[in-house]
């Protein structure tokens, strides 16, 4: 029976062996023949961009503009610019032509049912405030602004949730921090819901909401061309025409959203529905900076350069 | 109205002096204080509050052009390094209301509020723009034309992010950091607001290398690196094969005292502004400087005239630029694949003999040997 045994074990360590030369050489064969010369990366920091570089080769053969800046956004996906202070290591998201640092990476939000098609920063048409939206959709779910109660007396509970996960969370710790770089980085969302019976809370766009939309886009290319545009009526059954805003909020008489119960300090509260933003939001249309705050007298803006010579010196210096 | 006795007259007119005399010395007073702060802003420049609605990370857009426009402003970098002292407006002079029109590029070639200490003038980077505009990255040729596609060619923001401090401690052993102990000595004699701190980062940062070599190298990347900029250029995509050479690999694991491309391509002891092509005469490229360029102080001191021979930029995958290197490389790539795998064969069929030690493709041949051996016994024993 030992013998058995012994015998057992040698051929099966024999046959590890044989599984790993095998293996050993698979690996070798790119480690042999992979030196593709100066087409080839080899920077560490970019390894999963070798197979980016060769859809790139290949898209660059369209010479087509668009698809140089797709080809450049399949580069810039990911990467991570790094600075090293020696007394400390800076490590970012790149983003092509930011001069400042931003100084930390970004989580997205991967549970949004909204920015799987709309994407990120989705504002785009009120060009006064299109950034201002895109700030509050860092930490804002789409519905809280575009969705709200249609009925007299339905109202909305609003709950944090997580944006990796989708899920319920508490109030986040990023919410009581000091540090101003943290504001609105919280890895997490503000999003509307309703309270059951039973006392449990259910966001408006749930389990089942987020299930169907999943199966929509899987299966819309069986549908036709008109069946696709009713589905996404369809789904876009609940949104406002007109959505929520800024004062809707940034007030502080009945601001829409619950500071209190979402976690805000009092001293983040006061700010957000003080004078300081409530007053600007207020006058945003016509708000010009005090003159005595601008550096002397003389000082004025540079003339506008004539237009051949802006062309010229655009993005130079 | 009345005429006033000469005494009162005279008490008025000396009230009044002195009234006078009051208000001008308590305006001059004001005014230098005033101009003295205006000349030499303390830091934090944030008076307009910027941070109330840049602090958010948020806050972007995506332009008419596609690009991503990000408008957010880490407060804690951006007190790391000098720019600290600027206020926002001083780059961003086109902003005047909220929400702001979309703004022009910052010019870096404008005078700023700050001294410049030598020159006692307001501070400008336009000399930098002036050694820039006569080296091969300017985007206008020797004739004063405007070469092809002279987008590609880089402006400040396309090499440099916003310089941080890289400060360096120098009691008991260099590192990096400030040394508090030597800050302190510095704060014996200035004392008010952070002029010793912002100063003795900013000489410890300039004793050093403000990157990394690999950060250069990456800076360097972001044109070179592009294959649409190699094409439109006519080049080769030199940081792949500057990365093939010994210096590239000690670079990307991290050695920061190998050359990387600022220490061939300016000439020893220029601004980093400054490089030429190759072609030029006096670029340290040029084939009759190359020696000299690797023979720096900082490097190959000794060596010899041939060190010019040594081909940095090569590109084995180009058989018709490069054929020697080229089939060079095919037939150690061959060599290497041929006695790798002879080993790699031989060991699989030595395994494979020990998980079967008795399998053989003759079927016959064990009674063949059986009787070989009988026959062998019995003419031992007749």
């Amino acid at each position: 029976m030992l013998h058995l045994i012994k015998t057992i074990i040698n051929k099966v360590y024999i046959i590890f062996l044989m599984c790993f030369t095998v293996w050993y050489g698979f690996f070798l064969y790119p480690v042999i023949w992979g030196h593709g010369g100066a087409d080839h990366d080899v920077d560490p920091t970019a390894a999963t961009e070798a197979n980016v570089d060769a859809e790139i080769a290949a898209l660059l053969n369209e010479a087509d503009m668009q698809e140089e800046q797709f080809a450049s956004a399949l580069r810039e996906q990911g990467r991570i610019a790094t600075t090293n202070l020696g007394y400390m290591v800076v490590e970012e998201e790149y983003v092509q032509g930011h001069f400042h640092h931003v100084g930390m990476t970004v989580e997205p939000d991967d549970s949004s049912l909204c920015i799987r098609c709309h994407g990120a920063i989705p504002h785009d048409k009120a060009k006064a405030i299109r950034a201002f939206l895109n700030m509050h959709a860092f930490y804002v779910a789409c519905e809280t602004c575009h969705i709200q109660p249609k009925t007299e007396g339905e109202s909305w509970a609003f709950r944090w949730y997580d944006k990796k996960s989708g899920e319920l969370i508490s109030n986040p710790p990023g919410l009581t921090s000091l540090d101003k770089s943290m504001y609105g980085n919280y890895g997490a969302k503000i999003a509307p819901g309703r309270i059951s019976s039973s006392g449990q809370f259910m966001f408006l766009n749930d389990e089942k909401e987020r299930a169907f939309v999943e199966k929509y886009l899987q299966e819309k290319d069986r549908l036709g061309s008109t069946q696709q545009s009713k589905m996404k009526k369809v789904i876009h059954r609940r949104i406002d025409e007109d959505p929520l805003m800024c004062d809707g909020c940034h007030n502080d008489t009945s601001p829409y959203l619950p500071y209190d119960l979402l976690g805000y300090p009092k001293r983040r509260k006061q700010d957000l529905v003080g004078t300081e933003v409530a007053g600007m939001v207020a006058k945003y249309q016509e708000f010009y900076m005090p003159k005595f705050l601008l550096p002397g007298d003389n000082w004025k803006p540079e003339a506008p350069k004539p237009a051949a010579e802006k062309a010229e010196e655009d993005g130079a210096y | 109205m009345g005429v006033l006795p000469n005494k009162m007259l005279h008490s008025t007119a000396k009230r009044h002096t002195e009234a006078f005399a009051a208000l001008l010395a308590m305006f001059l007073v004001i005014f230098m204080l005033g101009g003295l702060t205006w000349t030499a802003p303390a830091q934090a420049e944030d008076e307009l509050n910027c941070v109330l609605c840049h602090k958010f990370r948020g806050l972007s857009r995506i332009d008419e052009e596609g690009r991503f426009r990000l408008f957010y402003i880490n407060e804690n970098l951006f007190m790391k390094g000098p720019h600290k002292r600027v206020m926002c407006l001083d780059c961003h002079r086109d902003i005047k209301k909220i929400p702001h029109d979309p703004a022009e590029k910052v010019n870096c070639t404008v005078e700023c509020h700050l001294t410049e200490p030598s020159s006692k003038q307001n501070f400008t980077h336009a000399p930098v723009k002036e050694i820039l505009d006569a080296s091969v990255h300017s985007k206008y040729d020797k004739e004063g034309n405007l070469k092809d596609y002279p987008e590609d060619y880089p402006g400040c923001k396309d090499c440099h992010e916003q310089p941080l401090y890289r400060p360096l401690s120098f009691f008991k052993g260099e590192s990096a950091g400030i040394s508090r102990r030597g800050l302190s000595r510095c704060k014996s004699c200035h004392q008010t607001g952070d002029f010793a701190e912002d100063f003795y980062s900013h000489v410890t940062s300039r004793l050093q290398k403000t990157r990394e070599s690999r950060e250069i190298v990456e800076t360097c990347a972001k044109c070179h690196a592009d294959p649409a900029f190699q094409k439109r250029h006519g080049l080769d995509n030199v940081v792949a094969s500057y990365k093939e050479t010994f210096h590239g690999k000690a670079v990307t694991f991290g050695s920061d005292e190998t050359a990387d491309c600022m220490d061939c391509h300016v000439v020893y002891g220029e601004s980093v502004h400054s490089i030429e092509s190759h072609t030029e005469p006096t670029a340290s490229t040029h084939k009759n400087n190359v020696a000299a360029t690797c023979r720096n102080e900082e490097c190959h001191v000794k060596a010899g005239e041939a060190i010019a021979s040594y081909q940095v930029h090569t590109d084995y995958s180009n058989a018709e630029k490069y054929p020697m290197q080229y089939y060079m490389l095919k037939f150690f790539q061959g060599l290497m694949a041929a006695v790798l795998y002879f080993f790699i064969i031989v060991i699989f069929l030595e395994l494979l003999r020990r998980l079967f030690p008795n399998f053989c493709f003759i079927k016959e041949k064990p009674t063949d040997a059986k009787s070989v051996l009988q026959n062998s016994s019995s003419e031992k024993g007749a």
